[in-house]
């Protein structure tokens, strides 16, 4: 499986790092997502309940990120385990790129799926895991300019005053970005809803 | 398969309250996605609700302009009925070609459409033929049913009773079958109805059933199967698996929508 993607969030680049360096927006963000773990900088696993049709599984993502560039781009790769039924693992090319206020952030999916997910699920592995990185961005993007919305009145102050901003460190970190939990959740969920294809 | 409470319903309120009660409660209706999804462990659902006995819920009837079929009446009923044969043969051939002879009579119009498939049938059958979608709660258009993938306006707890089909001038379905599962690659539904012409593409989309514009524009109010034809459809949006790409599902739907107008005649 293949995918690309683009998609621009009303938020400069510096509120989105942070938002995604946020386990809890990303726990929102993230639909169905009950809990997530960061083993590490570069390793974390997320605990996400998936619903499509009659399909109702509760599966562990597990995912590492190489090649950083922070905060331009790095390479990650993801493996999900659906037991007996066979399993899926992927990477992605991941890209930020700052756009007057706003970000746009560019990914490129390519997953394989093996066992016997792949010859019962072939025909719906495109258009779910499209789906669900549509439904994650789209959540995210209104947490993102929800949430700082409250906090929009006091960013210009804390803008002009970085030190007093405890999440500015973070920003100039590497740490784990959007794509990586997105890749996580699609290998993972193409695993899952491979299933359903009979 | 995990376990899980089975209930057998004996009319629509029983079968409301069992699912209302219960912790995580699913309808059964004919089963043919719900029971290998449960043999595979892809879902555990605390409650079954088997809506079998609910006799209210099955059967089929002329209403003058329109015909209501009973949400647990089967592909086989539908297919064989001589309301539906002689009223909207295109619905009946619809029916006839879903899946396999097993399939046909277990499986009911009431799941399939509550499931939502994407490759299934009977949404581009309810869309093209503007269907009303009958809940026990409320009434609505087919279109507005359907929202994306495996996804319909159905709250939690809501029961699909039944589908009425208003009586079209002509109509008529053509399916590219998967030659193993009888999913449709593509299928189209073409109608025309009081005067508007749709064209219902199934199989084709991500995000399901959907209504193709430039086919219902070229088509017009001759069904000009010609003109279908010869229109580019984008594959933008399209499925794409082993069995087919994007661009070869886009020029399916030309053809598929030719195929429905000619047949529709």
């Amino acid at each position: 499986m293949e995918m690309s993607g683009e998609y621009r969030i009303e938020a400069s680049r510096e509120k989105v790092w942070d938002a995604l360096n946020d386990p809890e927006i990303l726990k929102q963000a993230i639909p169905g997502c009950e809990e997530i773990d960061r083993l590490s900088d570069t390793e974390m696993t997320a605990k996400v309940v998936a619903k499509v049709g009659p399909v109702k599984a509760s599966f562990t993502g597990e995912v590492t990120l190489s090649d950083l560039d922070p905060p331009n781009s790095y390479r990650i790769s993801g493996e999900g385990k659906g037991g007996a039924a066979g399993f899926a693992k992927g990477g992605a090319n991941v890209q930020l790129e700052a756009d007057g206020g706003a970000t746009v952030l560019k990914y490129d999916v390519d997953a394989t799926v093996g066992g016997k997910l792949a010859q019962l699920g072939a025909r719906l592995i495109d258009g779910t895991a499209k789906k669900m990185a549509n439904d994650f961005f789209s959540n995210f993007a209104e947490i993102v300019s929800e949430g700082p919305a409250a906090e929009a009145e006091a960013a210009p102050a804390a803008e002009a005053a970085p030190a007093a901003t405890p999440t500015t460190g973070l920003a100039t970190g590497p740490k784990i970005d959007t794509g990586t939990w997105i890749v996580g959740l699609i290998v993972a969920a193409v695993v899952v809803l491979a299933l359903i294809g009979g | 398969m995990y376990n899980f409470n089975y209930k057998k319903a004996s009319s629509r309120d029983d079968a409301v309250a069992a699912q209302s009660s219960a912790d995580d409660g699913s309808y059964l209706a004919g089963g043919m996605t719900l029971i290998p999804t449960l043999k595979q462990r892809l879902a555990q659902p605390s409650d079954l609700i088997d809506l079998a006995d609910v006799g209210d819920l099955a059967g089929i009837s002329d209403d003058g302009g329109a015909i209501t079929i009973g949400a647990m009446t089967t592909h086989a009923t539908v297919a064989e009925s001589e309301v539906v044969t002689s009223k909207i043969p295109a619905l009946a051939a619809l029916a006839g070609h879903i899946g396999d002879p097993q399939v046909r009579n277990r499986g009911t119009i009431g799941g399939s459409i509550a499931n939502n498939d994407p490759a299934a049938d009977y949404p581009a059958g309810c869309v093209g033929l503007n269907a009303t979608i009958i809940t026990n709660k409320r009434e609505l258009p087919a279109e507005d049913f359907f929202t994306d993938l495996f996804e319909t306006a159905l709250e939690e707890g809501e029961l699909v009773t039944a589908v009425s089909f208003p009586i079209p001038d002509k109509a008529a379905y053509a399916k590219f079958p998967n030659p193993a599962s009888r999913y449709a690659i593509v299928g189209v539904m073409v109608a025309q109805t009081g005067g508007e012409t749709r064209a219902a593409v199934t199989g084709a989309s991500q995000s399901g059933v959907f209504r193709a514009a430039d086919i219902e524009a070229a088509l017009g109010s001759g069904l000009d199967a010609a003109a279908a034809k010869e229109v580019k459809v984008s594959a933008d949006n399209l499925n794409a698996d082993i069995h087919a790409s994007a661009e070869y599902r886009a020029h399916l739907i030309s053809i598929m929508a030719s195929r429905a107008a000619a047949a529709a005649g």
